[in-house]
């Protein structure tokens, strides 16, 4: 399989997976009436408090093994904003492959900016 | 039950968004932060990380179509994503200092202005054909910016060349900033770095600015999770809005191909645009 079609199927699979996820959660949500403790109301309103800062990568992982709505929406939303990254992920190795050495470089340096984004960032605004 | 009403509004707002969005040519993100923001009435930063998870479905869903075409430049399009990457977290930061000292009014300026500025280098893209003349400087040759892909049109390959590399660069870099910022994709700017700058055909360059919005728009969007901006319940029905919307419109697209439809949701994002600097200056 050539390197094209296999990042074809990266950012497809990528799409599906996290719009399943999404609707299971809309579904769970609705079925429940609330979720993570919240009832509906509280999360369908325009200035809604509740948002991403207050989900922890553990708690996801505890709320979606008790069916939490909420959980199984934020999973497709990290599924989805990791789709580009692993897509940039099999780049590099498709470089490696290719021995194009200076393409392994320059998506390494936009690899790392993505993880300082990711890891480095949050911390530096006191997340 | 008022949230289901609530959940399917804004997915029937996601779904005109896709539409207008891939018709027009300017992506779902444009049209779904105005969307939110003047008629629900949802704060700016809940819209704009919508409207940045929404750019990546799309983006991720229209590029596998592009990459397997041949006709985006992974090459060219991961050197640009240097500049992308470090533009958005700049613009997300930028964004979260905004958004902290609570001056989003700024926002809706300079959104409406972009937009407006977006418009008619939009509707030009599409009229403009292949150039013959192939460009090259030390660039082409450092970072290889060549190749070719098969036109369906002309029913041949052609090669291509870019060159200046530095001023795609800077220009992407410029797009990055503003996916940041506002929480839209940027593309306008990369493709204006591609096309005017780097002078590569408008076809690789529509395809490859697609396949770089996604990871630049993910880049953003990790910071505006720490930061708080994405809401869920906003969030999950404005993205499968958008992907179907985005998805019909590709398909009316091929069928009716018309200018003047485009031309049509280009003077309505033009009336959306005034209406943002009206509500950022406070008149409406």
């Amino acid at each position: 399989m050539e390197m094209n079609d296999s990042i074809a199927y990266v950012l497809k699979i990528g799409v599906v997976i996290s719009i399943i996820l999404i609707m299971i959660g809309a579904v769970l949500l609705f079925l429940q009436g609330s979720s993570n403790g919240f009832p509906i109301g509280e999360l369908a309103s325009t200035s809604s408090k509740i948002n991403s800062s207050m989900f922890s990568f553990s708690d996801m992982i505890n709320g979606l093994l008790s069916y939490q709505g909420l959980d199984f929406m934020l999973l497709g939303i990290i599924v989805l904003i990791i789709t580009p990254i692993a897509r940039v992920i099999a780049s590099v190795l498709s470089f490696i492959y290719e021995r194009n050495w200076l393409y392994v470089v320059i998506t390494l340096i936009v690899f790392i900016n993505i993880m300082v984004a990711i890891f480095v960032v949050p911390g530096l605004l006191g997340h | 039950m008022i949230a289901i009403a609530y959940f399917i509004a804004l997915l029937l707002a996601g779904f005109a968004a896709g539409i207008v969005g891939s018709m027009s040519g300017l992506g779902g993100g444009v049209v779904i932060v105005p969307a939110l923001t003047l008629l629900f009435g949802i704060p700016l930063e809940y819209a704009a990380g919508a409207s940045l998870v929404s750019t990546i479905a799309t983006s991720s869903g229209a590029a596998s179509a592009y990459v397997k075409d041949r006709l985006s430049n992974i090459r060219i399009g991961m050197s640009l994503e240097v500049a992308t990457t470090l533009g958005a977290i700049a613009g997300s930061l930028l964004a979260a200092y905004i958004y902290a000292n609570g001056i989003s009014s700024y926002l809706f300026i300079i959104f409406g202005v972009v937009l407006l500025l977006s418009l008619y280098p939009t509707y030009k893209e599409y009229k403009r054909r292949h150039r013959k003349r192939m460009y090259r400087d030390w660039s082409t040759d450092f970072f290889q910016l060549s190749g070719s892909y098969y036109d369906k049109a002309e029913k041949k390959m052609i090669k291509y060349s870019g060159y200046r590399w530095w001023l795609g660069e800077l220009v992407s870099g410029g797009g990055g900033l503003m996916s940041g910022l506002l929480g839209i994709g940027g593309g306008v700017l990369k493709v204006m770095g591609m096309n005017r700058g780097m002078r590569l055909p408008m076809k690789v360059t529509t395809s490859t600015s697609n396949f770089m919005i996604g990871v630049t728009a993910a880049t953003s969007s990790a910071i505006y999770w720490a930061l708080g901006y994405i809401q869920p319940f906003i969030v999950a029905p404005a993205v499968i809005g958008i992907l179907a919307g985005a998805y019909l419109g590709s398909k009316l697209l091929e069928k009716t191909a018309s200018q003047k439809i485009r031309l049509l949701f280009l003077i309505l994002l033009g009336v959306i645009a005034v209406q943002m600097i009206l509500r950022g200056i406070g008149v409406a």
